[in-house]
């Protein structure tokens, strides 16, 4: 499923997961402050799923449980999932979700469809009741898959409202409308 | 595909939906005597004053806007028939059978041949009621959806236009959820495969 040219794809992976090293490995640097030129068994860090993935693959680092899937964000998913702000946590929420699940926990595999299929409802609703709804707060919460629904049933909407309210035919080019700048 | 996936807009704008209702055959009353018109879409005509002919809607409108006819309105535009619909679409789940650029073809013979509408007002007032049931159920059917098989009888150019955006994004999201969610362990085998060389 992956998509090396996409780039939301590649921004998804950017996204940091806590690992622990299982092994001790020579010649790097977690930590700027110390001294060692090595990283010991056992010490935990951050890294960006990208890498964390490749290192789990050598099985040099096991991968946690990042703080967009933790326990908290389950039960407030579990509790609305229509209003929880997915944004503020990972805006890549669903890919970052499906990479991370066959790694480190497969119950984030089902947590996804079932945050969607009530996001979607509640998308769709809003999306299309309010034509031009500039002032709500909905919008902020979304990940990028969700705005890019909302906005094409916005658009596609506030299309349709400008069509039957008709007014003029004729689009104006832009350039037709600037001045010639005087010659000096 | 490629072309699918990044687009931002719907496939076609409103204003082309209306150009394509613009094909729809109406009939007018003309005033004028006039020989048949030989085009690439058709011959129409002869005209002869006070005899109805069969003409595209855009060739009316024409006609119209140049005073040498009058439109007679389609049978499926009387009030009966518009208020009998209203009630079978507020009555049943299912979309009534309408011609399929109703809101295109209402809304250009509103614009250009607003005197040819006995009850304009009520007509006019009528379709907006269908189109708002009629796009309610739309929506109680969208939040139905999920990536199985969707069969909707009946529903009308711009209706589907509407929504295409929209759906087409929702399905493949579907999509793309169901299929993890099924095919967790041969992603997990495929990413194993690697440490056996290492």
């Amino acid at each position: 499923m992956e998509n090396y040219n996409e780039i939301d794809d590649i921004l998804a992976e950017e996204e940091f997961v806590p690992v622990v090293f299982q092994k001790a490995i020579n010649g790097v640097k977690i930590d700027e402050s110390t001294e060692k030129g090595y990283i010991e068994q056992g010490s935990k860090t951050e890294l960006p799923f990208w890498l964390a993935r490749e290192l789990h693959m050598r099985q040099a680092v096991s991968i946690s449980v990042p703080a967009c899937f933790n326990q908290k964000t389950r039960l407030e998913i579990q509790a609305d999932a229509a209003c929880v702000d997915l944004r503020s946590r990972c805006p890549y929420f669903y890919e970052f979700g499906s990479k991370l699940a066959p790694l480190c926990d497969k119950t984030i595999g089902l947590l996804l469809p079932y945050a969607f299929r009530i996001r979607y409802k509640k998308i769709l609703h809003k999306a299309h009741a309010i034509a031009f709804a500039a002032a709500s707060k909905f919008p902020t919460l979304l990940t990028r898959e969700e705005t890019s629904l909302y906005e094409a049933a916005q658009s596609s909407m506030a299309a349709f409202k400008k069509w039957r309210a008709g007014g003029p035919r004729l689009q104006r080019a832009s350039i037709l409308g600037r001045k010639r700048k005087p010659a000096e | 595909m490629a072309g699918q996936s990044d687009s931002t807009m719907s496939l076609f704008s409103s204003e082309e939906i209306e150009f394509m209702a613009e094909d729809e055959m109406t009939e007018i009353v003309p005033n004028l005597r006039m020989d048949s018109l030989n085009f690439i879409c058709g011959d129409y005509g002869p005209f002869l004053p006070q005899l109805a002919a069969q003409v595209p809607l855009w060739l009316a409108l024409a006609l119209k806007k140049r005073g040498k006819c009058t439109i007679r309105l389609p049978q499926w535009m009387s009030v009966e028939n518009l208020t009998r619909v209203l009630e079978a679409e507020r009555d049943s789940h299912a979309f009534q059978p309408l011609p399929f650029h109703y809101i295109e073809i209402s809304r250009l013979l509103f614009d250009h041949a607003r005197e040819d509408i006995p009850d304009m007002y009520m007509v006019r007032s009528l379709i907006e009621d269908i189109r708002d049931v009629r796009f309610h159920k739309v929506e109680t059917n969208l939040e139905k959806f999920t990536a199985s098989t969707v069969t909707w009888k009946n529903m009308s150019a711009m209706e589907v236009n509407v929504i295409r955006a929209f759906a087409g994004r929702a399905l493949q999201a579907f999509y793309k959820h169901d299929n993890e969610q099924q095919t967790p362990d041969t992603d997990r085998a495929q990413d194993k495969q690697p440490q056996s060389t290492y």
